[in-house]
């Protein structure tokens, strides 16, 4: 067995006992690992009856053949789960030491079911698993937990919720080696469900490699690569994802007072540049990852990672607020509570636009930076108005009588880009199998950063290529599971060179991309089973009716039914977007039929 | 009377320039370009290459992004540079 350790844990919560069993590997051959493996699983353990916070839906937790082999970013790992936010087949993934280290434990994929009597946490060293009781433990932080519970990180890493996932916020997000996030979708609140604590891990094992000169010339090939490239070498290292402020901003697609406006004029006060010269305190790196785009930043109040891009937007334009050292603070206070930074900031932005339309009776208004920690806290609480805000801009805004001011697609709130100043990240964000999401697909590469070409943003005929193109490349590569980032300097090629190398399987790219695009269609299929159907392929009004009046975007709104149209086609699948049968044969996926 | 478009930097341009913002003359995007590296010479290594635009910078003209380096600039232009930047 190369890559792969070919082994699963099963651990039962109501029983607290586990078994072992080997790994299918026909089906890691179609699916390899991460997200991908993810999905099967729970295509098989979690049908539509199901509610997400009941005890039968389950955490998969899934790393991948390339993970702990010390290849460049082989640290990220999986969560799957149904998401309590959308309903829909969610995973989640996240970088630091975690899913190095359970991958050293000898496993492959973790899968807890059922809910425990008491709270617990869970302890895995190599074969050994032990439960423990985790009544004191509940109610616990994220930073003091992680730390009680032994985080070293290279040695012992510590994966926890924190109040939010334990009050069964929606937006809840699984935490681990401290700051690291499995944020999207809700895991957080499916894993305080199960009243389940935390997960340690320590492992001594380390995976096999199939062609170890092989692999240690490709290492050495990325490491050049890495080295040579720009956006790894210089952009990530010193300015960090916030770097995209200002770009987003100059072209009309920076989302701000809840996509009222496209362009925000406190930009420039929150941007990479404002965050490097005044805040920053040092660069860090996951595991294995030569690129170091992580930012530890210094206020008066905290100092810890981030905040990224999304973070720093959600609570600063998408709010008005301008106020950069109480952005820093906030995105500090969520990862302490463990809560999904993008859903937290843009669900204030929903609830301050309902509260200066009269729809809600709250002190919140757009520029409030001094009410952002207040009202994270009363989510992880569900104190007051937080009791709403906890589950989400969609409920939220749904409860106060106008769902048409979630800034949401299937429920899960959207990141920066404003899709009506870029068509492709429209299209990308209505078919997202996840709901409003970047990580599925980005297309700011394509429509605004020239990477690896710059098309136009405008464009709506033909877009749809360029969205699946991305979306199957992104599934394959959290399959894997490695770094996006990777991808700006390591062509796709790299990455089949690399399984192989590993696996001993030769995977052509054009073969690891086919399974991303398996990937895409097994969580569609997921979606079909669970009630989903075309008209929740869409955007809110807002995006598809009300154009900018103002800025390099005026006039535009998203063209999404002809995009959509061609999009059904060019995947295969029929008018009402259900994957044909022949498409099915094709990626191998008649026996879900 | 001379063409004065303002020019926008970002970034590590900043610091390699001085300043983050500029009035160059040039009547298009080339000629606004060969001007500012010739004002600032440690902006070359990063935005050209045997003096063409490097892959990846990103230059926007009133906010679109253009790799057409011929289009002409007027004085009212707003010019934005960004060297090679990436996020998520």
């Amino acid at each position: 067995m190369n890559g792969w350790n070919g082994k699963i844990l099963e651990i039962d919560l109501a029983t607290q006992t586990y078994k072992t069993y080997p790994l299918d590997m026909e089906m890691a051959y179609l699916f390899i690992g991460g997200r991908g493996l993810g999905a099967r699983l729970l295509w098989d353990l979690v049908g539509p009856e199901v509610d997400p916070l009941a005890p039968e839906n389950v955490l998969i937790f899934t790393n991948g053949p390339l993970t702990a082999t010390g290849y460049q970013t082989s640290n990220r790992f999986s969560v799957t789960t149904k998401s309590p936010l959308t309903g829909t087949v969610l995973d989640a993934n996240s970088g630091g030491f975690w899913g190095m280290q359970f991958k050293k434990t000898g496993y492959d994929v973790l899968i807890v079911r059922g809910k425990a009597q008491n709270p617990v946490w869970i302890e895995i060293k190599d074969s050994v698993v032990a439960f423990h009781d985790a009544s004191d433990l509940w109610g616990m932080r994220v930073f003091a937990l992680t730390e009680k519970l032994g985080q070293n990180n290279n040695k012992r890493n510590v994966l926890c919720i924190g109040p939010a996932g334990e009050n069964l916020s929606r937006i809840a997000a699984i935490m681990n080696d401290r700051e690291r996030a499995m944020a999207r979708g809700g895991p957080g609140a499916v894993m305080g469900s199960k009243n389940l604590k935390a997960i340690v891990v320590e492992g001594s094992g380390r995976p096999e490699i199939d062609d170890k000169e092989r692999f240690k010339f490709l290492l050495y090939e990325t490491r050049k690569l890495l080295a040579a490239s720009p956006l790894t070498s210089q952009a990530l290292p010193e300015f960090g994802t916030v770097v995209l402020m200002n770009i987003m901003n100059n072209i009309g697609a920076l989302a701000t007072r809840n996509h009222q406006q496209t362009q925000f004029e406190g930009a420039e006060a929150i941007s990479g540049e404002e965050l490097t010269e005044k805040y920053l305190v040092k660069n860090a790196a996951c595991w294995a990852c030569p690129i170091g785009c992580t930012r530890i930043s210094k206020t008066e109040k905290v100092e810890g990672e981030g905040p990224e891009f999304e973070t720093t937007w959600a609570f600063g334009a998408q709010c008005g607020v301008d106020d950069l050292p109480a952005i820093i603070e906030v995105n500090s206070i969520c990862n302490d509570l463990g809560l999904d930074t993008i859903s937290a900031g843009s669900t204030i932005a929903c609830a301050m636009e309902l509260s200066e339309k009269g729809y809600l009776d709250s002190d919140l208004r757009f520029g409030r930076a001094d009410l952002l920690a207040r009202c994270v806290e009363d989510m992880a609480y569900r104190r007051d108005l937080g009791a709403d805000m906890a589950d989400g801009s969609l409920r939220m805004a749904t409860k106060f009588g106008h769902p048409e001011l979630s800034m949401s697609a299937k429920g899960m709130e959207f990141p920066a880009y404003d899709p009506r100043g870029m068509q492709g990240q429209g299209l990308l964000y209505a078919t997202s199998n996840r709901g409003g999401c970047h990580m599925r697909g980005n297309m700011v590469g394509l429509e605004v950063l020239g990477l690896p070409k710059l098309i136009d943003r405008f464009q709506v005929q033909g877009k749809s290529s360029f969205v699946i193109l991305n979306q199957n490349s992104n599934a394959a590569i959290d399959s894997l599971v490695v770094c996006k980032f990777t991808n700006m300097g390591v062509a796709d090629e790299y990455f089949a060179r690399v399984l192989s190398a590993v696996t001993g399987i030769q995977y052509a790219t054009s073969e690891m991309i086919k399974v991303g695009e398996r990937v895409w269609n097994l969580e569609r299929l997921y979606n079909i089973r669970e009630g989903f159907t075309r008209k929740d392929d869409t955007l809110p009004a807002r995006l598809l009716t009300e154009a900018p009046v103002d800025g390099p975007s005026k006039g535009w709104v998203v063209q999404l039914e002809p995009m959509l149209k061609e999009y059904y086609r060019s995947r295969g699948w029929d008018e009402n977007g259900v994957p044909k049968k022949q498409k099915l044969e094709e990626l191998g996926l008649t026996n879900l039929m | 009377m001379e063409i004065m478009p303002i020019i926008k930097l970002y970034a590590n341009l900043r610091k390699l320039a001085g300043t983050k913002e500029v009035s160059i003359p040039g009547a298009s995007l080339e000629a606004v370009l060969s001007e500012l590296v010739k004002r600032s010479p440690a902006l070359e290594r990063i935005l050209l290459e045997n003096g063409h635009i490097r892959p990846h910078v990103i230059i926007t003209k009133n906010g679109h992004p253009t790799t057409d380096m011929n289009a002409p600039v007027i004085e009212e232009d707003e010019i934005a540079i960004f060297p090679p930047i990436t996020g998520g």
